[in-house]
């Protein structure tokens, strides 16, 4: 599966229609396949599992709900994570995704084929990444009347890393099919659009429904579809289609969008989705004085009147800022600030911050990402404004907006691929148009083939009467740019499959790393602890951990967890971040209190494994910090000189807080005495290793990734802690000494 | 497990006498055999209740508290020994192990014979503090026996019969006597106690008695040098670990000898007066051994309390719903010597249920429940409304008191939000009906204009023709 | 959302206002109302509306504009509306005045079953600019901006929009 397949459609050019047609599909359905399995490296090095964090939610959210019924699940008040407030599950959550693979689960049931549920899981995503391919296919095909653009759009769409970064095997996450719905929708979007069609309004609502059911990213939807009506609008490119085409899909998309529970009345109540009320209203009155417009031809009147739409348009924005400082409206949320102020979250939330995910994007990324699609993408957009019909606007706007957005968010590079693909798409089908006719026409024949291509005539020809009558028509010069878009093209290929079967396929709760010999090693030490934890402790034995292994906890070990990484409830988590920066004794009464029984640390010194819980403990401070800013100081962490160390310099704070000492804990027995080294951090640790004594050692797993740590019950004879550690070691209590002040004296 | 093991075995031993809840096999330490003479009546009256005496030395080193893990014996009584020490086998180390594992412990002292380091580093431990150089001796000049040799030393003082400190502690080891009998403590040491909740003094000293060292401190006592005096100084204090393992510290061994047993003193106040020693030392032993004072749950129910809800006979449900009405009921016993009981909380005091999540969203007074309760168990109920907070909560009943056995009982469940189909429906509240009628009239008439348009849609086609014709 | 959706309901309410005093004018083909002289009047004194008013300027003749205005939308309503528009334009009316009564009771009364009053009043916007939209395709002079939907197709389209938009709020108002 190569670029070669545009090139075949091309060269069986002339074969007859139904020969294309057939070709197409035939040619769809192998980027399907490929798209499908190039997904599947994760599952052939590793195995058929469950990938990182979130995943193990939505895994066991779909097992639930595929024991328990949908109405079950519904309802679900999970009582076995954030211990003690539980969630309630069934309203804070995107069924979409669980619903689709009940779904899928029952309907094989019914035909009889008995699958687990966990591979349905696992494929889920790579299923739908075949079905987004074909949906970019339609969204390009609604742009171009080329058919090898769609085509190559589909191509792109399959193997893109940037999408494939979400949607391998195992990643079992919202976004596997939030992305084939919003490129569905946004193909329903342009169809309604330039049909006028209320049906395709409807359907387009119908996927927005479905889209708001899989993913929170629908606010996307809801705020560039008003966008694109918006600038339409103010193109003075208002028209009945567009009328018909928006307040059909928001009539229908809002209400849909509020029978999902988690959602419920935000469409009316919350900034993000203002927007789309206000274009709804606009439009409104546009309708009614285009109407009216067309009973008064007079100039005067009409001038008068637009005026008055403008004023409406202002009187309306200035409501909205009223009601929403009158509290009627919802301000706009934190995640949605720091999406315009990149340095706004590190400030005030700590918690979005914290997230690798919300990080801005770093340049290569894109590159990485998108490869040679990175600099098509601007000659597509470019090739698009040539045009500018309604539908090309959309793709203009899209492709502004995602780029911004992508620049503020790693995790945003998604919503972003589409557009990169069907901009990219139609660009490199534009050269290979032009290139690739091996007769070498004249220039007058070029010129028509432009015109075919414009969408409406007049203004095609306009075009291409200003347009210099130049062109390459050499052979020699076209075999030499084709052949090295063929070589772009292949080394695309290549690319991808590298990325994803170096970058994207490793399922993070397995680590793979290399032996001298090179044979592959696997680190399976994430799966061993809570294999541990399953078969060790109470099954309502509460894990205390950062909130990152939440999921995971939850998943493997079918433990009470106190944080997990549907990170709602920002106290609950600085409180673990408190008990974790705190030292022992003041920790104690918070465990106690949250009856935790284990606590859980992630520690990447022996391996050097740099995801561990040193290197996020910084961000426990601050977000503790955030919440009890007298008892926590990040400030306490730092040396004098302002440096972050764990080795003999450390900070007192940072060598009495509980994530030290259980990061550090007996780490020193496995060196000669003074030889402890931290892999990760490449510092020597001091030779006494830090004491612990309200926590006994519980687990440590093969290579000491994961330590598990028992907290201990009160002591049975009324001491605290430390004296009890003392005395079993052996240390008699001294004789008291004779007190020089006032006796304290025992009261009943 | 270990906590059902030796419920079992207390059954099972109280069928075939009266005797302890966790156990008969009582270990004695005595150094010299001729000891066992001197307290033959406290040791004849031990056995009598039923127990297993066996006596050993300090020394013997086949003595072992421990076998493979588990306790060898139930219970210990130290009586005071010459031994600097106690040998390997006694170390602070292993009895702190003992108590640990529900065992419970007798020590006596003597004012003659330093307390062995071992149980010095024990009561250490226990926040029990004795006098400087593990040797004391305490004296009253106002309240002492006036007939024998230590007239002059008035170092035997003779106390009232100790009643409780407050009165909602139940009285354990001064029912009965007489308002003229007094306990005799003869050549005894005083302890001081730190503010541990586990520690009580069962006997204190009088205002005016104060404790010193008679070898050291034979001249004048300066109040920098006085290890403590009056009601601070305790004479008798026991101690109830977290598990109900019960230590009691005796500070006159002398007190437990058959001299003193029902004996006649005179008094300094004038008078003579009949010693309750050995009602006392049964009481005490009895009290440390696990015979008094021990309370039980039988059983713990907690059901719905709405008579229209489908789920109201579930017993112990696992999860409610907000805002439910809820029934708790506990069942508790007290164990007075030889039978089970019905547990009475004393006048003046409450036993409550606490429903917490963090911290505590009710505390409720349980009452008595008749219809539930027999002669060997008494039943406790309370009904509450659930908290309009969903979350993992816990049925608390912490009920800790002086000299009773712990009662910490925690039934965790969880307390759901409404369900979808547990909302009012919109026809059920009447400031729906505007709305409802409103879509109602809108889908009416959208039938309607759908009727008009399709009845008149092929005549329009006609008319259509005829305004172009125009 | 209030004031926004006030602005949108203003909006649609006047455009049907003006529709509704002209529909009884219009009684002579159709339902027969009882009509108010004065406007029938104003519309009889309309003079063409081809007629530009180019030195009327100023804001003296800023009411007679707003009387040319309404004459104007009047005439050309009369003139150019076939009759099953007018069908669609009266259940219009009827649905902008359940939406009017709707929102009168919830500034007056307030909104308390939240998801009913929503329900209740989107039901009654959604119908509006179906029919509205319906309005627009079956429009002839709109026929060029809808090359794939005639009419029947339109209503069908129609018929499938509104029922799925009743099932969403029937089921939202619970």
């Amino acid at each position: 599966m190569s670029a070669a397949d545009p090139l075949q459609v091309i060269a069986s050019a002339g074969k007859g229609e139904s020969t294309r047609s057939v070709l197409r599909v035939i040619i769809l359905a192998l980027i399907a396949g490929a798209a499908v399995s190039s997904r599947l490296f994760s599952v052939i090095r590793f195995e058929s599992i469950i990938h990182e964090f979130d995943p193990w939610f939505n895994f066991r959210a779909t097992k639930y709900l595929v024991a328990n019924g949908f109405y079950n699940f519904w309802d679900w008040f999970d009582d076995r994570t954030w211990h003690p407030l539980g969630r309630v599950t069934g309203g804070t959550l995107y069924p979409g995704l669980m619903v689709t693979s009940g779904v899928i689960y029952h309907a094989l049931r019914a035909l009889t084929i008995p699958v687990d549920i966990r591979n349905i899981c696992v494929l889920l995503a790579p299923g739908f990444s075949g079905l987004t391919a074909i949906a970019a296919y339609l969204l390009t095909n609604e742009m171009t009347p080329s058919p090898s653009a769609g085509l190559l759009a589909a191509l792109f769409m399959g193997i893109a890393p940037g999408y494939i970064s979400r949607s391998v095997a195992g990643s079992y996450d919202n976004e596997a099919i939030a992305i084939f719905l919003l490129v569905f929708t946004f193909y329903l979007w342009i169809k309604a659009l330039k049909q006028g069609s209320m049906l395709w309004g409807a359907l387009c609502a119908l996927f927005y429904g479905y889209m708001v059911a899989s993913w929170g990213g629908y606010a996307f939807i809801t705020c560039l579809l008003p966008l694109h009506s918006f600038v339409l609008i103010c193109m003075g490119r208002y028209s009945t289609r567009l009328y018909v085409a928006y307040t059909t899909w928001y009539a229908l998309g809002t209400l849909a969008s509020m029978q999902i529970p988690f959602v419920g009345f935000l469409p009316v109540k919350t900034s993000e989705h203002m927007p789309a009320l206000g274009i709804f209203g606009f439009l409104q009155l546009l309708a009614f004085l285009d109407y009216v417009r067309s009973a008064i031809p007079s100039r005067q009147f009409q001038t008068f009147l637009w005026l008055f739409a403008g004023t409406a348009f202002g009187v309306g924005l200035l409501g909205l800022v009223i009601a929403t400082s009158m509290g009627f409206i919802a301000p706009w949320s934190g995640r949605f600030y720091s999406l315009w102020d990149t340095g706004y979250a590190k400030i005030h939330i700590p918690i979005i911050a914290s997230v690798s995910e919300h990080q801005p994007t770093a340049w290569p990324a894109f590159f990485f990402d998108l490869q040679m699609l990175i600099w098509l993408f601007p000659v597509g957009v470019y090739l698009l404004f040539q045009e500018l019909a309604d539908e090309h606007v959309f793709i203009v706007v899209y492709a502004l907006f995602g780029s911004y957005f992508a620049g503020v968010m790693v995790r945003l590079m998604l919503t972003l691929t589409p557009v990169v693909c069907v901009a990219a798409a139609i660009a490199m089908s534009n050269l290979l148009d032009t290139y690739l006719t091996t007769k070498s026409p004249a220039a007058p024949d070029a010129l028509s083939d432009k015109d075919a291509d414009g969408k409406k005539a007049g203004k095609a020809g306009l075009k291409s009467t200003s347009k210099p009558v130049v062109g390459i028509y050499a052979s020699w010069a076209k075999s030499v740019i084709v052949s090295s878009f063929a070589v772009y093209l292949l080394l695309f290929v290549l690319h991808c499959t590298w990325v994803t079967s170096n970058a994207y396929s490793s399922p993070s709760v397995v680590l793979a790393s290399r032996l001298p010999d090179g044979s592959q090693h696997i680190i399976d030490d994430y799966r061993e602890a809570y294999q541990w934890l399953r078969q060790n402790t109470r099954e309502d034995a509460k894990i205390m951990s950062w909130w990152d292994y939440g999921y995971q906890i939850g998943g493997m070990a079918d433990r009470p967890t106190l944080v997990d990484n549907n990170t709602w409830n920002n106290t609950h988590i600085a409180t673990v971040g408190k008990a974790m920066a705190s030292s022992e004794e003041a920790s104690y009464p918070i465990m106690r209190q949250h009856e935790v029984d284990y606590v859980l640390v992630v520690f990447g010194g022996l391996l050097g494994y740099s995801g561990d819980d040193i290197n996020k403990f910084l961000w426990m401070v601050r977000i503790a910090e955030g919440i009890w800013p007298d008892e926590v100081k990040e400030r306490a962490f730092f040396t004098p000189r302002g440096e972050y160390r764990v080795d003999g310099e450390a900070t007192e704070t940072m060598k009495n807080s509980l994530m030290y000492k259980m990061s550090y804990y007996n780490y020193q027995n496995l060196f000669p005495p003074g030889q402890a080294v931290d892999r990760m951090r490449g510092v020597r640790l001091p030779e006494v290793g830090p004491q612990l004594s309200h926590l006994e050692e519980a687990f440590t797993s093969e290579n000491w990734i994961i330590r598990i740590y028992k907290v201990k019950d009160l002591d049975n004879l009324g001491r605290d802690h430390a004296s009890a550690v003392a005395f079993d070691r052996g240390i008699k209590k001294k004789k008291p000494v004779k007190k020089k002040g006032p006796r304290v004296l025992r009261v009943e | 497990m270990r906590l059902s093991l030796s419920f079992i075995a207390a059954l099972f031993t109280a069928a075939v006498s009266a005797v302890s809840t966790t156990g008969n096999r009582l270990l004695v330490v005595l150094e010299e055999d001729a000891d066992k003479q001197i307290y033959s009546k406290f040791l004849g009256d031990l056995k009598s209740r039923g127990f297993d005496l066996s006596f050993e030395s300090p020394k013997s080193e086949s003595l072992s508290l421990f076998h493979l893990g588990e306790r060898s014996y139930d219970h210990i009584i130290f009586f005071p020994t010459k031994m600097k020490g106690l040998g390997p086998n006694l170390t602070p180390n292993i009895l702190v192990d003992f108590l640990n594992a529900k065992g419970n412990i007798l020590v006596t002292l003597h004012s003659n014979v330093a307390a062995p380091t071992s149980l010095v580093s024990l009561l250490a431990e226990l926040d029990i503090q004795l006098p400087a150089d593990r040797t004391g001796l305490v004296v009253d000049h106002f309240n002492y026996a006036a007939d024998n040799s230590s007239a002059k030393a008035h170092d035997v003082l003779l106390l009232p019969p100790p009643r409780p400190a407050r009165s909602d502690v139940k009285d354990f080891f001064s029912t009965g006597a007489g308002e003229d009998d007094v306990l005799a403590f003869p050549r005894g040491v005083g302890a001081t106690l730190g503010a541990s909740a586990l520690l009580n003094p069962v006997v204190r000293a009088p205002e005016t008695a104060y404790s010193y060292n008679p070898k050291d401190q034979v001249g004048a006592l300066t109040a920098d040098d006085l290890f403590a005096a009056g009601t601070q100084l305790s004479l008798v204090s026991a101690f109830q670990a977290r598990n109900s393992a019960r230590l009691t510290l005796v500070g006159a061994a002398e007190m437990l000898q058959d001299t003193w047993f029902d004996a006649e003193v005179t008094a300094s106040a004038g008078g003579k007066k009949k010693t309750i020693n050995r009602e006392f030392a049964k009481r005490l032993s009895g009290w440390t051994f696990q015979e008094l004072g021990v309370l039980r749950t039988n059983w713990i129910e907690h059901r719905l309390d709405e008579p229209e809800d489908p789920r109201n006979n579930e017993t112990n449900p696992k999860i409610y719903r907000i805002k439910n009405n809820v029934k708790y009921t506990i069942s508790l016993s007290e164990y007075s010597w030889d039978s089970w009981t019905a547990f009475t909380v004393p006048d003046n005091d409450d036993i409550q249920l606490e429903f917490t999540m963090l911290s505590p969203y009710h505390r409720v007074p349980l009452s008595w429940d008749t219809t539930r309760s027999s002669d060997s168990a008494a039943a406790y109920t309370a009904y509450f409304r659930l908290p309009d907070q969903h979350g993992i909560f816990n049925f608390r009943l912490n009920y800790k008191r002086p000299f009773l056995s712990n009662i910490d009982e925690k039934n965790t469940v969880s307390v759901r939000h409404i369900a979808h189909n547990e909302w009012p429906r919109s026809f059920v509240i009447s400031g729906a009906w505007p709305w409802i009628a409103g879509v109602a009239v809108t889908v009416a008439g959208w039938l309607a204009f759908c009727l008009v348009w399709m009845y008149s849609a092929p005549a329009k086609k006609g008319v259509k023709g005829e305004k172009k014709t125009q | 959302m209030a004031p926004k959706r006030n602005a949108a309901a203003a909006a649609a309410s006047s455009a049907p206002a003006t529709t509704t005093s002209s529909t009884p004018t219009t009684a002579n083909t159709a339902t027969s109302k009882s009509p108010s002289p004065s406007t029938a009047a104003a519309a009889s004194t309309t003079p063409a509306p081809t007629a530009a008013p180019t030195s009327t300027r100023g804001s003296a003749t800023q009411t007679q504009a707003w009387d040319k205005i309404v004459g104007n939308v009047f005439s050309h309503y009369l003139s150019t509306t076939p009759q099953r528009t007018k069908l669609i334009d009266a259940f219009m009316a009827f649905l902008v005045a359940v939406g009017a009564l709707q929102f009168a009771y919830c500034v007056l009364a307030g909104n308390y079953p939240f998801n009913a009053f929503l329900s209740g009043f989107a039901a009654t916007v959604g119908q509006f600019v179906l029919t509205a939209s319906l309005r627009i395709q079956t429009t002839e002079a709109n026929k060029s901006d809808f090359p794939s939907v005639n009419p029947e197709r339109a209503f069908a389209d129609y018929v499938v929009c509104s029922l799925i938009l009743h099932f969403f709020c029937v089921n939202f108002i619970n």
